[in-house]
């Protein structure tokens, strides 16, 4: 059953992936799934060509880019989906509070600090604004 | 003291299984669970007294000293970062690490913490040269989560504790003493 499962998670994550670089638009992934993708088909590549660098900084990005001519189709393909999804999430998170306003309005109102704020509007069931929705799936809190 | 250690044979496991959900949640709400565990009483902690202190006591050990000590009175987490040899580039295969511990700084349970990231190593090599290492492996740690994974920059601080806290004091030299340890320092002010 847990082997089902774990498939099945796995196969719908990969779609995940797919869609994005096909069409530039999906529900994001973890920064956890996110950078284990591009361990996975980067990183004998970073190994090869960007020995000594780190992830911070867009460092590894910029040295896959400008070994861009050895580096192997599937780590180029892989860089931009996953460096999509991070800034989507990223994008996600930073908009919440935006987007969210009438929702944190309605129903978090008089709740103090930003931390509870997120956590009640999370926890609110009754939240009926696709926008606002959407930006709780892509900054995964929900 | 509230301690959980993130062992490599969990990490290598979700390797092999980067996509699943269902690992996944787990494994952060574990990390949130034992991170979010935040004492009233917890004492303040002074970063740049814990650096003065391990560099006027470097080949002494830490544990003892006056703003060290307080660190095991925080909730904290253990996690195993590989890096390459003597250098601070971390290794591919421990970025789902470091991605965990971004998903879990980004979540809104932890929004209001500020956190302290130790870099330890094992007794190889001299004493000196192994706390400045393991502080720019914890400085990298933190780049890397302030830039790629946009935690706020206010919310982390790093500190290198070099071979100086081992969590085997019987084996300095052991591979379990090369660690990151994750430390809630409290609230956000």
């Amino acid at each position: 059953m847990m082997t089902k499962r774990v498939g099945i998670s796995a196969g719908t994550a990969l779609a995940c992936f797919l869609t994005l670089t096909a069409v530039g638009r999906a529900d994001t992934i973890s920064y956890a799934d996110a950078v284990t993708t591009l361990a996975k088909e980067c990183g004998s590549d970073i190994k090869k060509f960007c020995n000594g660098q780190n992830l911070g900084n867009g460092r590894i990005q910029a040295c896959l880019g400008k070994n861009a001519s050895k580096v192997s189709p599937s780590c180029t393909s892989t860089l931009g989906s996953v460096m999509t999804s991070i800034a989507q999430r990223q994008e996600a998170q930073a908009s919440v509070f935006k987007v969210c306003q009438h929702d944190i309005s309605q129903y978090c109102n008089g709740v103090k600090g930003d931390g509870n704020i997120l956590s009640c509007l999370v926890e609110t069931k009754r939240v009926d604004n696709r926008e606002c929705n959407q930006a709780i799936t892509d900054a995964g809190w929900r | 003291m509230i301690v959980q250690a993130l062992r490599i044979s969990v990490a290598l496991g979700l390797l092999l299984a980067p996509c699943v959900a269902s690992a996944q949640q787990l494994d952060n709400s574990q990390i949130m669970s034992t991170l979010g565990q935040v004492k009233s009483a917890a004492p303040a902690v002074d970063v740049a007294l814990l650096v003065e202190e391990a560099n006027a006591n470097v080949g002494k050990g830490v544990a003892a000293l006056p703003n060290w000590s307080k660190l095991s009175e925080l909730s904290q987490l253990i996690v195993e970062i590989d890096f390459e040899n003597n250098s601070t580039a971390i290794e591919p295969k421990s970025y789902r690490t470091v991605g965990l511990i971004a998903d879990a700084l980004h979540h809104p349970d932890l929004f209001r913490y500020k956190f302290l990231i130790v870099g330890h190593s094992s007794a190889t090599g001299t004493a000196k040269h192994n706390l400045e290492l393991s502080q720019k492996r914890a400085d990298a740690i933190n780049e890397a989560l302030s830039t790629t994974f946009a935690v706020s920059p206010d919310r982390l601080f790093s500190v290198g504790a070099g071979e100086e806290w081992p969590i085997d004091p019987g084996h300095p030299e052991s591979a379990d003493n090369r660690r990151v340890q994750l430390i809630n320092l409290g609230l956000l002010k």
